[in-house]
């Protein structure tokens, strides 16, 4: 259990003259809710397009439990089982709540069935009605993608994410833009998702981070600034100062919610 | 449907009877060119790729037939065979390459092909007949003994076209619904995303791409036969744009709409090109109006008409229902 999940070696990210991940190494634990935070532009959506595949690293190398993934396209990462949510809600639009969680479902075939109805797969059928039912969208399953509200997005992203037993789940602000009630329910649905799967959560919402992470890593202009418990982190000299301990940490919320 | 089925398979009696027989061969040749539309539908509707190539492939079809019968003697079926292949070959040899790009730069590159074989066909005058083309006497398409049918009884050659549009039409039908059509669905709508649950978005557009070309391969095969040559003129870009304005008009993303599309302008060409030589610009007005006020083309305008005819009854239902409760 204690074996890494992830390691990144030395991994670097240069956009121009704009260094976005710099020589960073990490290691984190499997079984264990792992958050990653640090102020805007710190490298954290960069960090996990280079783990997905979406980025190809300057220099360094990533490590998916012990397996070098480095360079991998994201669909062959992706089908090693590590799934992502992005921070800039990205789901099909144009079709149904439940054809999208469908379609993610049967992508994780090997082979497509050129000719056979795709809705002729029970299988699938009954894996979305409980992946619906766990995100809590039965009722809006026949609602089209794009007109649901931005929480409800968020929601069936996270639906899409689990609904292929992920090894690995990566959520980039998945509360982001969610009321209140629907960031508890979310916040409860990622507590229990961490029994089953490794999770790695990028959170600016202070509170909901140290609910749920048993570790932190907290990164500043690309590098890492400090790891540790939540109780470690809370109490770290640098990370106060740069960080939590800044007075307007409520405008730091909104600056998220603005990104 | 029902209806629109039951007439094509009575076009060869009831088209004589009303109007002459000038218009079953105007009907022939619209399923002919719904094909040829429906490749390009497939890309643009179905996956996101805006091709202008698809002339391309119809034009292989076209070559291959040509060849095959005036250069290698072949007969009906082998001829058609390596005229889908040809178009298959070439669809997967420029698919490797333009796939990689999307929007625009595919556009582009379509294009580019195009015309790059359209010069060769016209400068390679030996194989193609260069600007006249190739001219060939018909194979019979099948014989037992003494008794032969061939594109020369004009309604074989209906019923024939008939069924391998309809085939073609079915095939593409059956995709559409599977689960490599709703994985081509995922790519036009979100790249990124389709990648990131597991799809190899290069391979299924590479995949939809040959695809295209089979349809168009099929198209252009069955334009050979139907008018015994083969030429150039049919590979130009120019002919992949008529296919993609039939499409939109008629209804991107729809099994129908290059049908719909494709019948409204061919029907307006024979009718208003006898009277006057400017019909293009009636096509120009139309495709545009359509694009402005019915961008689902003309299927989806129809369907919202019928969803909206459908939804007040509905409510209606909904409030007498209330009101009967105590
Ligand atoms: N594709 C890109 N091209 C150019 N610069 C980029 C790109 N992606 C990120 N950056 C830059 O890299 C830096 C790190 O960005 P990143 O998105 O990783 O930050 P972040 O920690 O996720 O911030 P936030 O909390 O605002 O989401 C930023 O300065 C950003 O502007
Ligand atoms: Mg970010």
């Amino acid at each position: 259990m204690s074996d890494p999940v992830l390691r990144t070696e030395n991994l670097t990210k240069r956009f121009g003259g704009l260094t976005a991940t710099d020589n960073l190494s990490l290691s984190l634990r499997g079984g264990r809710l792992q958050a990653v935070i640090g102020p805007n532009g710190a490298g954290k959506t960069t960090f996990f397009n280079l783990i997905s595949g979406l980025l190809k690293p300057d220099s360094g190398r990533v490590f998916f439990r012990d397996r070098d993934i480095t360079g991998l396209r994201p669909h062959e990462i992706s089908r090693l089982g590590i799934k992502r949510t992005m921070q800039i809600k990205s789901v099909f639009n144009q079709i149904s709540v439940m054809e999208n969680l469908w379609i993610t479902r049967q992508a994780s075939q090997r082979f497509l069935h050129p000719f056979r109805p795709a809705s002729r797969d029970r299988a699938t059928r009954e894996r979305v009605e409980q992946v619906l039912e766990q995100i809590g969208m039965t009722a809006l399953a026949h609602r089209i993608a794009g007109t649901l509200s931005y929480g409800d997005v968020a929601m069936l992203e996270i639906g899409m994410a689990l609904i292929s037993e992920p090894k690995l789940l990566l959520l980039d602000e998945p509360i982001c833009g969610m009321s209140p009630a629907e960031t508890e329910r979310a916040v409860a649905k990622i507590r229990e998702l961490a029994r089953q799967v490794d999770i790695v959560i990028i959170e600016h919402d202070m509170e909901v981070v140290f609910g749920l992470a048993d570790d932190i890593t907290v990164l500043a202009q690309g590098a890492i600034l400090a790891t540790g418990s939540p109780e470690e982190i809370s109490n770290h000299e640098r990370v106060r100062e740069a960080y939590l301990g800044r007075p307007e940490d409520e405008d730091y919320l909104e600056e998220a919610a603005d990104a | 449907m029902i209806v629109f089925a039951a007439f094509l398979l009575t076009v060869p009696w009831t088209i004589p009877a009303l109007i002459n027989d000038f218009w079953v061969s105007v009907i022939a040749e619209i399923l002919i060119w719904s094909l040829f539309a429906a490749s390009t539908n497939l890309l643009f509707g179905y996956v996101g790729l805006l091709s202008f190539g698809q002339a391309l492939f119809f034009g292989f079809g076209m070559y291959g037939v040509g060849i095959g019968i005036d250069q290698l003697g072949l007969s009906f079926w082998p001829a058609f065979g390596l005229g889908v292949a040809a178009a298959m070959a070439m669809a997967l040899v420029s698919g490797i390459f333009a796939v990689r790009l999307t929007w625009h730069y595919f556009a582009i590159i379509t294009v580019v092909f195009s015309l790059i074989f359209y010069f060769l066909a016209v400068s390679m005058k030996w194989l193609t007949g260069g600007d006249d083309g190739i001219n060939f006497t018909l194979p019979p398409t099948f014989s037992f003994g003494a008794t032969q049918w061939s594109f020369a009884d004009p309604n074989f050659q209906y019923f024939f076209i008939l069924a391998a549009v309809a085939l073609c039409f079915y095939l593409m039908h059956l995709v559409i619904g599977s689960p490599l059509g709703k994985a081509f669905m995922a790519v036009r709508e979100n790249d990124v995303r389709a990648s990131l649950i597991g799809l190899n978005v290069y391979l299924l557009r590479l995949t939809a791409f040959v695809m295209a070309g089979f349809l168009a391969g099929v198209a252009g095969a069955l334009f050979a036969f139907f008018g015994r040559y083969a030429s150039a003129t049919y590979m130009f870009y120019h002919v992949s744009g008529e296919g993609l304005v039939w499409t939109i008009v008629g209804g991107a993303g729809t099994l129908f709409g290059p049908i719909v599309g494709t019948t409204l302008f061919i029907i307006i060409r024979e009718v208003v090109s006898t009277h006057w030589e400017h019909h293009s610009l009636i096509v120009g007005t139309m495709a545009i109006l359509v694009v402005i006020f019915a961008p689902k083309g003309l299927v989806g305008l129809w369907r919202d008409i019928l969803d909206r005819a459908m939804a007040p009854r509905a409510e209606r239902a909904v409030s007498t229902e209330v009101r009967t409760e105590p």
